[in-house]
């Protein structure tokens, strides 16, 4: 059974990337200005989406700091990405005491909750912005994916096109890059969305508490850290639309990310249906 | 026999604390790098006002001069003695301020982890049995989109519609004001967190259930048991189910920390008095002493656990322990 292409998914993926990264041509106000005059208003003509407690129009706001919160998942996942990969593939070639010494490593860092450490790493930093927050995620971000490119390495290390290479002279670099990368990729690339969709819960949670990008700095999740004044003025469209984005955002990059795992075989199951009993019974 | 069981302990136990010290080395150097003085968190705003000399001797006075390694040996050397120093924004022990705390995070983790282990399995069973079906494809889908929301926009969601629409449940803290200690009044009040924690992770672990189930429901035996005349609900039952056991078991396990870290964020949502709260709380103020014991704390939980799903993979699953070797060696061979 072939798996289809998730066309909804891709499709709101797509318009949603392209419409903030071409957030200038859509806005209708802009993003940062506070409104005193219009604040928490409804969803009407003049503001879409509404306003936030601060006056500040939400369509716009959508637009520009769904463009923030893209490029931290983006950024985030690309450091995590590379270091996975080299710890990973470093851990698979490597002899048995760095192998070990790696994974433990790797084992201690993931048993500190994924949070806390974010927590204390930005407390680190000092005070967020776009790029420290990525790099803060990126480093908490890829034990797991190291893991799999450990595994997968493990098992195609001793191959003999593997071995071949070697002896051929072939350095580190050159076989992960001409031999085990493209061999792990598809795992890889599985996991590389999931970290997007991790990275970008990860964010606006951090922002949402106030331990991410401060209020000024617009994002989905510092659009949502304005909700606790929206619940007592009782305005939804500063909890609900900034929401819905950013779980339109999340459903698609996961629904992607099942197409590219690599599909088990799906061979005929022996439990048997009822019906099917019946057919076979009927034909004999 | 017995003499390799001992060996297996003490190795274990070993490896357990080796783990926990490095942890606490990880914890502590990071908190020691922070770049905001902890004075400010101790004396607040009144740091500014005092002179060099006094902000000297309040450093001297609360060991904050010394070297990392130094203030890590002596807070070693207390920890050890089980004094974990004070919380600098409570400004009293940092036991007492978590042993407050404790018991509402475990009661509604434990009641969370509960729920999960028992509809996992249930969920799991359920769907292998309709694979592919309209129901199957139907909770597939659903799930995917509650496991999806991130649990801080699920929580706000329920506080809307719930509390602040309808104002059926409230949307806040553990108790109701003067109505402290009664058991109605709380269990009310764990209704909304308890269901935000459940539907965020339930549907990870029923779907790996239904997975597992699925590529047991394609093995030979089922074919046997089928011909021996067995129901195909009596073979999932008696026989897939118990042969994914082991691995649910093990699972499970490694689940429970990180259904415990779950509630962190709707802990802080919904104002509930735990350590995920305290945890927010001591970020922000920078209260290290608090936030370390507590980073700590989590990480030990998840150590045991990962060592506990270990064990029970290696006592109930003979396969774990001979495919472990095989790894090792296979490791050892370039």
């Amino acid at each position: 059974m072939k798996k289809k292409i998730p066309v909804p998914s891709l499709l709101v993926l797509t318009i949603i990337v392209i419409l903030c990264f071409a957030c200038e041509l859509i806005m209708t106000k802009d993003p940062l200005y506070m409104d005193l005059s219009h604040c928490s208003e409804a969803p009407g003509k003049e503001f879409l989406f509404g306003t936030d407690t601060m006056g500040r129009d939400i369509f716009s706001m959508i637009w520009y700091g769904g463009r923030i919160s893209l490029i931290i998942g983006f950024l985030a996942t690309l450091l995590s990405t590379v270091l996975a990969v080299v710890i990973g593939s470093v851990s698979g070639c490597a002899s048995a005491p760095v192998d070990g010494i790696l994974m433990r490593m790797t084992e201690l860092i993931l048993s500190v909750p994924g949070l806390l450490l974010t927590v204390f790493l930005q407390a680190v930093f000092g005070r967020a912005n776009v790029y420290s927050l990525s790099v803060v995620l990126g480093l908490t971000g890829w034990m797991s994916m190291a893991k799999v490119v450990r595994t997968e390495v493990l098992q195609l290390r001793n191959t003999d096109y593997v071995l071949a290479a070697r002896c051929l002279g072939g350095g580190f670099f050159h076989v992960l890059r001409y031999h085990l990368a493209p061999n792990f990729f598809p795992s890889v690339l599985f996991m590389a969305v999931m970290n997007v969709r991790n990275a970008i819960v990860a964010e606006s949670t951090l922002s949402f508490m106030g331990l991410g990008l401060p209020v000024e700095e617009v994002s989905w999740g510092s659009m949502l850290s304005l909700s606790e004044n929206a619940l007592l003025s009782r305005s939804w469209w500063v909890i609900l639309i900034p929401g819905i984005f950013l779980a339109g955002t999340l459903l698609s990059l996961t629904n992607l990310g099942n197409y590219m795992r690599r599909s088990t075989n799906k061979r005929h199951s022996n439990l048997g249906c009822e019906e099917k009993d019946k057919k076979i019974r009927n034909k004999i | 026999m017995k003499k390799s069981n001992i060996i297996r302990i003490l190795y274990h136990a070993g490896s357990f604390l080796l783990s926990v010290f490095a942890l606490s080395v990880l914890v502590f150097t990071i908190s020691r790098l922070a770049p905001r003085d902890p004075l400010y968190a101790y004396y607040g705003e009144r740091v500014e006002k005092m002179s060099v000399e006094e902000q000297e001797q309040a450093r001297e006075r609360l060991g904050l001069n010394a070297s990392v390694p130094v203030q890590y040996m002596r807070w070693l050397a207390c920890a050890l003695h089980g004094d974990f120093g004070i919380s600098y924004q409570y400004k009293t022990d940092v036991k007492e301020v978590l042993a407050a705390r404790v018991g509402n995070t475990l009661l509604l983790g434990g009641m969370s982890f509960a729920l999960i282990f028992v509809l996992a399995l249930w969920l799991g069973l359920f769907c292998a049995w309709r694979e592919e079906r309209l129901t199957d494809r139907l909770i597939c889908r659903i799930g995917t989109v509650t496991s999806c929301i991130p649990e801080f926009w699920l929580s706000l969601l329920f506080i809307l519609l719930f509390a602040v629409w309808l104002g059926w449940l409230p949307g806040s803290g553990a108790y109701s004001v003067g109505k402290e200690g009664s058991a109605a009044d709380r269990a009310v009040h764990l209704i909304l967190p308890l269901t935000v924690v459940v539907l965020g992770h339930l549907w990870y672990y029923a779907f790996q259930v239904r997975n597992r189930l699925l590529e047991e429901v394609r093995a030979d035996y089922v074919l046997l048991a089928r011909m021996k005349g067995l129901s195909g609900k009596q073979v999932l039952r008696r026989h897939c189910l118990r042969s994914t056991m082991p691995s649910y078991l093990s699972m499970m396990a490694v689940a429970f920390p990180h259904i415990l870290g779950g509630t962190y964020v709707v802990e802080l949502v919904f104002s509930y008095p735990g350590i995920g709260t305290l945890a927010y709380e001591s970020a922000r103020y920078k209260d290290y002493n608090l936030l370390m014991v507590i980073s700590l704390l989590t990480g030990i939980t998840v150590i045991f656990c990962n060592m506990l799903a270990q064990g029970i993979n290696e006592r109930l699953d003979p396969r774990m322990r001979a495919q472990s070797k095989v790894g090792r060696g296979e490791a050892g061979g370039v």
